[in-house]
């Protein structure tokens, strides 16, 4: 059997997939898309147990590059697809328990579509197709913001301009690398591309865009915005995934063609700087808040930070990329499980403010752990996934003898838990509290999901030794040949 | 290539160069609209000259006609009171985008020589493909790919424009009787001019793109002129916005399954499958196009 | 100089000027023109380097009619919104 001729699958069945379950009425399209969605989750997981440890590659249409366009999958695309499998399928099941956190049967169609739009750019090794990738993924999650009801269409509206400039700074990159080396296959163009002022400004422009679409700090300012008005269900894809499709193409294309000249050190330099800012800024801003999901959004901008930062201390660093990557699995798994947390206590409480949680602990313990068990993985404690990936960095940061980069990571991780805890306390009883909120009852399914997530954000950590070894013995890792 | 600069050229870059500006800067709505489409005028004259007949075709077609029907509907709205923007930002964006224009100005400048490899392999293996026509060839059999997923794109835009609606439209057919004699004019020359560039574009410039355009314009003309047998609001419409990607799709699982390959044509049956998949593109692009208007459109009573 | 040359340069121009534009504009409409003036300049700047060798190079001309068809697709679901976004801000201001 010829695994890689799966790949295509992973991007053309969910969009079959996708076109199908618009076609079914809006009355059955919950269960059409659940049983669609879930599909889709089952294809993605197979593949990631198939590739294994392995590296797939598959030229589409009988033509090798540079006339055709090639599939490529890696340990780190593996790692990404496994990230986009679990997620994808815990908010399917959240998404099938409760319609109004979904948005309505609108959701199933373009949430499908989203979902074969990040499996494709994980999978894409032509620049263009990421592009095209890039831009289903903006108008599916653009058209899901707007489902969180009129007051969302403002913030959807700006997300759809911040992904389309974005868009269009990668696309003059692409023109760039075309125009330099005859071809749009990133490995062809990573060995012909010279340093100089084109590969600079190729690696600019890759910088600019997809910092504006993972909302590195200072092009940040959309996303408190957009993640909370989205539906729950929403929120949790677009902070675990969405966020990721833009690192990772930040990711390959700068650990692909980044040279050792000075003008490429100022700008790995200046994202990590920018990386240290939105670590700060981000957490402090969460900290000032009042309402649980614009915590959780702040702590993305925050987060985000730190993928920044990988591109000044992954350079030939194996420990720094594999960190990198971790830190990615354990955002996705730990971010999904808190905005899932949030949409339940919203939907229980009625409310996401802080001060009308009073008691949730007792209503719903299972989803007060899955924001508590969230925040330490992300804060970076042991023995948890995102202390892993901390370590990871923290070794990168030593082997490089960047030593300042250890207090951003401390720092970084003193303010997470502060939030968290804020969160947490939020939902304790007051002692000789009369006015208690009277939430609506959780149906189980919509705690169950959260702290499954959360608890895998921990147990992924226990078991990662040879996630480790095998992102790094990827090329990417070993940086320019 | 002969394309010594002369005074055409010159006055026709100066002109889109000048269009773009004051379409940027001038502040009311109708004005930066119009500007905009006279823009696109000159960039499809634009594109004619430097050799890109294709594209000059589908920019007259999509980003004038389309795009420019879209915004002229915008129009209809009420221009918010939007507070003016400091100076100081003002003048930073101006200096930051003078910085930017300088050095992608310079980086350009120091472009390699083009190898011309690329289109060389096109040349070689065009024979092949089943299309005549280079860029036909590039988009439906060596970059096919890609063209499944811009139609991807565009169906995906469908949905998020009608899902943002207030599905007014499914209700109410604004039909204007005393304009249905343009109607029995335009349809049939649209509906002429949409086959032949979808034939055409096998040997010529044309294809699915600009067709689905033509298709797309005479639906609106049938809705605005109230011919109520062409309406695609219904479930038909829907299932003809996603005929396109679904026949693309399964066209790819049976290459796969049963041929050579994801998205392989066999050279014997390669410019039928071609011919097959553009006409379906065409229909779903363009019932997709008059479904992002209508999706748009305000019914009259509910103008401001 | 060629007329190729001249794109080249012009491209990037037209991006500067459709992106700063954006981003100093306030008006939702004005914003969706000005992001259409920039996808211009990108796609000028594709087919000025399709135009430099002997013949026209018809991987980037059909690069750009996909960006052209997605472009159009972007504009439609922005446009929709927008007005979306009109029509809230008009119930807001009391009406």
């Amino acid at each position: 059997m010829n695994y890689p001729a799966l790949l295509p699958a992973l991007v053309l069945l969910p969009l079959l997939l996708a076109a199908v379950t618009a076609l079914v009425p809006r009355g059955s399209r919950r269960t059409a898309g659940a049983a669609a969605a879930s599909t889709t989750g089952a294809l993605g997981i197979g593949v990631v147990a198939l590739i294994g440890g392995g590296s797939w590659e598959l030229a589409l249409a009988g033509w090798e590059a540079p006339l055709g366009i090639t599939l490529r999958a890696d340990g780190t695309s593996t790692a990404f697809l496994a990230l986009v499998a679990v997620v994808g399928t815990a908010v399917t099941v959240y998404a099938a328990a409760e319609p109004s956190l979904a948005g309505g049967p609108d959701f199933w169609p373009l949430w499908l579509v989203l979902w074969a739009g990040l499996n494709g750019v994980v999978v894409a090794g032509d620049l263009f197709t990421i592009y095209v990738m890039l831009e289903l993924v903006t108008i599916a999650a653009v058209a899901l913001v707007a489902l969180g009801g009129r007051s969302a269409a403002s913030p959807a509206l700006r997300y759809l301009f911040v992904g389309v400039v974005g868009s269009l700074l990668f696309l003059l990159a692409v023109a760039l690398v075309y125009a330099e080396t005859g071809t749009l296959d990133l490995p062809q163009a990573t060995a012909a591309l010279e340093p100089g002022p084109v590969l600079t400004s190729i690696l600019a422009l890759t910088l600019l865009g997809m910092g504006t679409k993972m909302a590195l700090f200072p092009l940040h300012a959309w996303l408190p915005v957009a993640h909370p008005a989205a539906p729950a269900a929403v929120s949790a894809v677009l902070s675990a995934l969405v966020i990721k499709a833009g690192v990772i193409v930040l990711w390959r294309i700068w650990f692909g063609i980044a040279d050792g000249t000075a003008a490429v050190q100022v700008l790995g330099v200046a994202a990590g700087i920018a990386g240290a800012v939105a670590v700060f800024w981000g957490g402090a801003m969460a900290l000032r808040s009042s309402r649980l999901k614009p915590i959780v959004a702040y702590s993305t901008v925050a987060q985000v930070g730190y993928f920044a930062i990988v591109l000044s201390l992954a350079d030939g660093s194996a420990a720094g990329w594999s960190g990198g990557v971790i830190l990615v699995l354990a955002h996705g798994l730990a971010k999904a499980a808190m905005f899932l947390a949030a949409g339940t206590l919203a939907f229980a409480y009625g409310t996401d403010r802080l001060s009308r949680l009073h008691g949730a602990i007792s209503h719903t313990p299972m989803t007060v752990a899955a924001l508590a068990i969230a925040g330490i993985s992300l804060a970076g404690l042991p023995p948890t996934f995102g202390f892993v990936a901390k370590w990871q960095l923290l070794v990168a940061t030593i082997e490089q003898g960047e030593w300042w980069w250890i207090g951003v990571l401390l720092l970084g991780g003193l303010l997470t838990f502060g939030y968290t805890a804020a969160m947490v306390r939020a939902t304790f009883n007051r002692p000789g509290d009369d006015e208690v909120p009277a939430p609506y009852p959780v149906p189980a399914i919509l705690a169950v999901v959260p702290f499954i997530l959360a608890i895998a954000s921990v147990a992924f950590g226990v078991f990662s030794a040879g996630l480790v070894d095998l992102l790094a013995e990827d090329p990417t890792a070993r940086g320019r040949p | 290539m002969s394309l010594e600069i002369g005074v055409f050229d010159g006055l026709l870059l100066a002109g889109v160069v000048l269009s773009a500006v004051v379409a940027v800067l001038v502040p009311r709505r109708t004005s930066a609209v119009a500007v905009f489409l006279v823009f696109g005028l000159l960039l499809a004259l634009l594109w004619a000259r430097l050799d890109a007949p294709d594209i000059a075709l589908a920019e007259a077609v999509l980003g004038g006609g389309v795009t420019g029907a879209l915004l002229v509907d915008a129009l209809a709205s009420k221009q918010a009171e939007v507070p003016r923007r400091r100076s100081w930002a003002l003048a930073t964006g101006i200096i930051a985008g003078i910085i930017a224009f300088l050095g992608m100005g310079w980086v350009v400048s120091r472009l390699s020589e083009p190898s011309g490899q690329l289109p060389l392999l096109v040349d070689d293996h065009i024979g092949g493909s089943g299309a005549e026509h280079p860029v036909t060839a590039v988009l439906l059999n060596f970059r096919s790919f890609d063209t499944l997923l811009e139609i991807a794109v565009v169906m995906t835009a469908v949905f998020a424009a009608t899902a943002v609606s207030d599905r007014s439209w499914t209700r109410t057919l604004s039909a204007s009787g005393e304009l249905r004699i343009i109607a029995v004019v335009l349809l049939p020359v649209v509906s002429l001019l949409a086959v032949w560039m979808l034939v055409a574009g096998t040997t010529r410039p044309g294809g699915a793109f600009q067709a689905g355009a033509m298709v797309g314009a005479g639906l609106v003309i049938a809705h605005l002129t109230g011919t109520r047998r062409t309406s695609t609001r219904g479930p038909w419409g829907d299932a003809l916005i996603v005929l396109g990607l679904v026949v693309f799709i399964l066209l790819a699982f049976s290459t796969a399954v049963g041929g050579a390959g994801w998205l392989v044509l066999g050279e014997s049956w390669a410019s039928t499958a071609i011919l097959a998949v553009e006409a379906v593109l065409a229909v779903s692009i363009g019932v997709g196009l008059a479904r992002i208007f209508l999706a748009n459109r305000r019914e009259p009573g509910e103008a401001r | 100089m060629t007329v190729v040359d001249l794109a080249l340069i012009a491209g990037p121009a037209i991006v500067v000027i459709g992106l700063v534009g954006h981003l100093l504009v306030g008006d939702l409409l004005r914003r969706i023109v000005a992001l259409n003036v920039a996808s211009g300049g990108v796609m000028m700047v594709l087919l000025a380097i399709a135009a430099r060798g002997e013949a026209p190079d018809p991987v980037p001309q059909a690069l750009v009619l996909t960006g052209i068809v997605i472009m159009a697709a972007v504009t439609g679901v922005a446009l929709a919104l927008a007005r979306r976004v009109d029509a809230v801000t008009d119930e807001s201001e009391g009406r």
